[in-house]
């Protein structure tokens, strides 16, 4: 498959008060089409950063990076992202707020409105279509976060920590739920996430990196397959792979 | 699919609450009016420090002082609203400007807060001076205390969007026009009208205090001539007038809020 994504050599670097912040340190990282990838790493290991990057938000120090065959920040607009929280804006009910990618290039047709429908269909919304997100549970706050990010069909969706402030349980249903949309949309993935298993359980391959400089020290296949169901938790392999990342952070700490 | 009746049930025991508040709220109003009859009789003081509450009554439905009450009420009440408009209107106008200038706000700001830190009304006697005892003077005392609030909660508002969102805007390629029309304005609408509210408070203050330092006209000075000739009941039953046009005006703002802020949770 074609490599949507090509990172070569990236450097970041903050000027601040105390001195040069060395945010990342020579990131070579190439995504294919079609796969998925999770960031993990500790605070302050530039992870966020490198998903800025990605999005076209923030600019880099030095080297080269390209997304599907672009250098990155000018093809304004090719990433579907999803925050922590689910910043919805609470004035507008949930088809607007999904909308909103659309009806910020241009108005909305009926095919727009029609794909709103089919993603909110898809998370089992449907029926909220017309509430305001203050109506809403956190889980389903972020479902529809999910289908904002997807209405345009972005060549690329970004995710950063988006189920860090949910509970286990609606946790592990949303892992279950990104997966099959990831089957179904058949997007190039990008997860950030400070939980081990959330990596193993929805990446095919986990990048790890380490702060000061943020820097990628691993990068681990994870061979499950497409389709992943929750009994891979009790894997003794998902142990395995877990225990290897986890590895990495027990030497840094 | 539990959360939507969980939130039903929330709101149904909030109702239950507010009807228990209400209930509250009249038996302690009950209470000090009858407090307010009897203990001053019971106390034996006079009248004239502090009236039992009947006659506060009598002197606020007074059909020979009605007319005065009605003409001097519509007074401060040009002086509250017309201050209010231009106050609000400046104090918006000049936020949503500066707000766009950062470099210029820079250079304001510290005088911003240091007029913030001035007790207003004390420059009420200097207006006098300048713009005479008629309603400019007043209009003016009342736009400089409803300017400030407006202007500050309103530069708050627009420069406290949250970071996502803005990065959501961004990320989807949002012209300037369409960030400030679509997230800034509507986010910061909940600071707006607290500063609304402030500025409706602050202008009362604003026209009752440029009324007792010059006035012909409107309650400040009726309440004055009462002192005067130590009509305490009349002091109380103008002191009930102002009370009552400060609650309506505040309940004005608050309807408009709702039905601004539709997506605000409502609390009392």
């Amino acid at each position: 498959m074609n490599a949507l994504v090509e990172l070569d050599g990236l450097n970041k670097v903050y000027e601040t008060r105390t001195g040069d912040v060395h945010a990342l340190s020579n990131v070579d990282l190439t995504i294919r089409e079609g796969e998925f990838i999770a960031i993990v790493g500790p605070s302050g290991c530039g992870k966020t950063t490198l998903l800025k990057i990605l999005a076209g938000l923030e600019g880099f120090t030095s080297g080269t990076g390209r997304l599907g065959g672009h250098p990155l920040g000018t093809a304004v607009g090719d990433a579907g992202m999803v925050f922590q929280k689910a910043t919805l804006l609470p004035w507008l009910d949930i088809t607007a707020n999904v909308l909103l990618p659309v009806t910020l290039r241009h108005r909305a047709t009926a095919a727009d409105r029609a794909k709103v429908a089919e993603l909110l269909e898809m998370v089992g919304l449907s029926e909220f279509a017309h509430k305001r997100p203050g109506e809403l549970s956190g889980g389903m706050q972020q479902r529809a976060a999910i289908c904002r990010a997807l209405v345009h069909d972005p060549s690329l969706l970004l995710m950063d920590e988006p189920f860090g402030a949910l509970d286990a349980m609606t946790r592990d249903a949303l892992n279950v739920e990104v997966n099959r949309i990831w089957r179904e949309t058949a997007k190039t993935a990008v997860l950030i996430t400070h939980s081990i298993p959330e990596a193993v359980f929805l990446a095919e391959r986990v990048i790890v990196m380490s702060p000061r400089p943020g820097r990628i020290v691993d990068e681990i296949a994870i061979p499950f397959g497409r389709e992943r169901t929750l009994d891979l938790l009790g894997d003794p392999e998902f142990a395995a792979l877990s225990g290897r990342i986890r590895a990495h952070f027990e030497v840094a700490a | 699919m539990s959360a939507p009746t969980a939130v039903g049930a929330r709101r149904r025991r909030a109702t239950l609450g507010r009807a228990q508040q209400v209930i509250g709220a009249l038996l302690v109003l009950v209470v000090v009016l009858l407090a307010w009859q009897f203990l001053p009789v019971w106390l034996n003081t006079p009248s004239y420090v502090v009236p039992v509450f009947s006659d506060v009554l009598a002197a606020l439905f007074d059909p020979a002082a009605f007319p005065r009450y009605v003409d001097n009420t519509l007074t401060t009440l040009t002086e509250v609203l017309l201050g209010l408009l231009i106050g609000v209107a400046l104090g918006l106008g000049l936020a949503i400007a500066l707000a766009q200038l950062p470099r210029v706000y820079g250079i304001v700001f510290p005088y911003i807060v240091a007029i913030e830190s001035v007790p207003k009304v004390a420059v009420a006697p200097l207006f006098i001076i300048w713009f005479g005892f008629g309603l400019p003077s007043k209009v003016v005392v009342v736009v400089l205390l409803a300017f400030f609030p407006m202007l500050v909660n309103t530069i708050h508002g627009l420069r406290n969007v949250d970071r996502d969102q803005i990065d959501l805007f961004r990320v989807n390629g949002a012209s300037p026009l369409q960030m400030r029309t679509r997230l800034m304005l509507p986010a910061a609408l909940p600071a707006i009208f607290t500063g609304l509210e402030l500025a409706v408070t602050n202008a009362m203050i604003g026209a009752i205090v440029a009324e007792f330092v010059g006035a012909q006209q409107g309650l400040g000075v009726l309440i004055l001539q009462a002192q005067g000739r130590m009509e305490t009941p009349a002091v109380f039953a103008l002191l009930i007038i102002l009370s009552a046009l400060g609650i309506l005006l505040n309940l004005a703002v608050r309807v408009l809020r709702r039905v601004v802020i539709t997506w605000e949770p409502h609390n009392s």
